[in-house]
């Protein structure tokens, strides 16, 4: 915990921290409507494809529909780098904030489950089947966590500012 | 008008929406909300890139089945939008801000109906050559609708006691 401390006193030095917290007075606006925009994108382009796991859309392989998969890792990446400017503007309203630790530990959930679907053999037998198959049910767990993963995240990130010690 | 506004704003529910401090009020309200954009602007952003040529193999008619998530977030965010109007009527009602984003939500409502109209009769070659159109108009509205809701806790009449730069 110390540790984070003195990077936090050290980020709050930077000139990025300043531009952040108030000199460039719209770098935290112009980052909070881009972290929604990301948001959507994520949402969406990762949402078709869960819920065709889940049997939504049928006509559609699945193997069609990954290409909405860069979509959405393009929507996490603009929120991985809006979320960290937001951090190195103000790392004194996350680091002992309880709704921000709930937030990253369902991005890690989410994430764990993404590799899972990568490597532990999911994506592989899904991406074989065809439009009507039956879907196994490992890949509907899969989804299913992926979905309430995100919208855990959503609602954490949303009570930032209401629980904990934040603004 | 302005004392209807105010009025609205006295009652007993939107007063305990606003200051009651509890999580149950304004922040769950303010957390559906949030995850309503996701599920309307982010699976509809789905459908425009499919319009768009993005996943080609995928049957445009399979993402018929999509639209009912759409239209779930499009109801989530009018009844919790209409709470949050119901909060801080005075501010929001007087606020250009606003006014530019319902111009941007009712033009994306409209769109999503042509789209969905598009969606729905994919054979009709007229129709799918509009959808390119309509696809890019649709994700410039609902970007504009993001941008202009976000931006209402930066610009225009404020409200609360948070802080400046996050809410």
């Amino acid at each position: 915990m110390n540790t984070i401390l003195q990077i936090n006193k050290w980020l709050e030095t930077t000139a990025l921290s300043h531009a952040m917290s108030g000199r460039v007075p719209w770098g935290w606006p112009l980052c909070e409507t881009l972290h929604f925009i990301g948001l959507a994108m994520l949402i969406g382009c990762i949402g078709v494809i869960d819920l065709r796991m889940l049997g939504f859309a049928r006509h559609a392989s699945i193997h069609s529909l990954h290409k909405f998969v860069p979509w959405g890792v393009a929507g996490f990446i603009l929120n991985l780098i809006t979320g960290a400017l937001f951090y190195i503007g103000a790392p004194s309203q996350y680091v002992n904030n309880f709704a921000f630790l709930m937030k990253l530990i369902f991005i890690g959930i989410a994430g764990v489950n993404i590799l899972y679907f990568y490597l532990g053999g999911v994506m592989k037998r899904v991406d074989a089947l065809g439009p009507e198959d039956a879907i196994p049910m490992d890949a509907k767990l899969v989804s299913l966590v992926s979905i309430v993963s995100w919208f855990m995240v959503m609602y954490w990130g949303r009570m930032l500012p209401f629980v904990g010690n934040a603004f | 008008m302005y004392e209807f506004y105010s009025w609205v704003e006295s009652l007993s529910f939107s007063t305990w929406l606003r200051e009651s401090g509890s999580l149950w009020s304004y922040p769950i309200v303010l957390t559906l909300h949030t995850m309503g954009l996701g599920m309307l602007v982010g699976f509809n952003a789905a459908v425009n890139l499919r319009l768009l040529g993005i996943a080609p193999e995928v049957p445009i008619a399979s993402m018929q089945r999509f639209f009912s998530v759409m239209w779930w977030g499009f109801w989530i965010n009018a009844s919790s939008g209409i709470l949050l109007l119901m909060a801080d009527a005075t501010t929001k009602m007087t606020s250009w801000v606003f006014g530019v984003k319902m111009l941007f939500v009712v033009l994306g409502v409209v769109i999503l109906r042509k789209i969905q109209n598009v969606v729905f009769h994919p054979e009709n070659p007229e129709l799918l050559k509009s959808g390119r159109l309509l696809a890019i108009l649709s994700l410039c509205c609902w970007v504009l609708a993001t941008t202009a809701g976000r931006l209402m806790a930066y610009l225009g009449p404020q409200v609360g006691v948070a802080g400046p730069q996050v809410r």
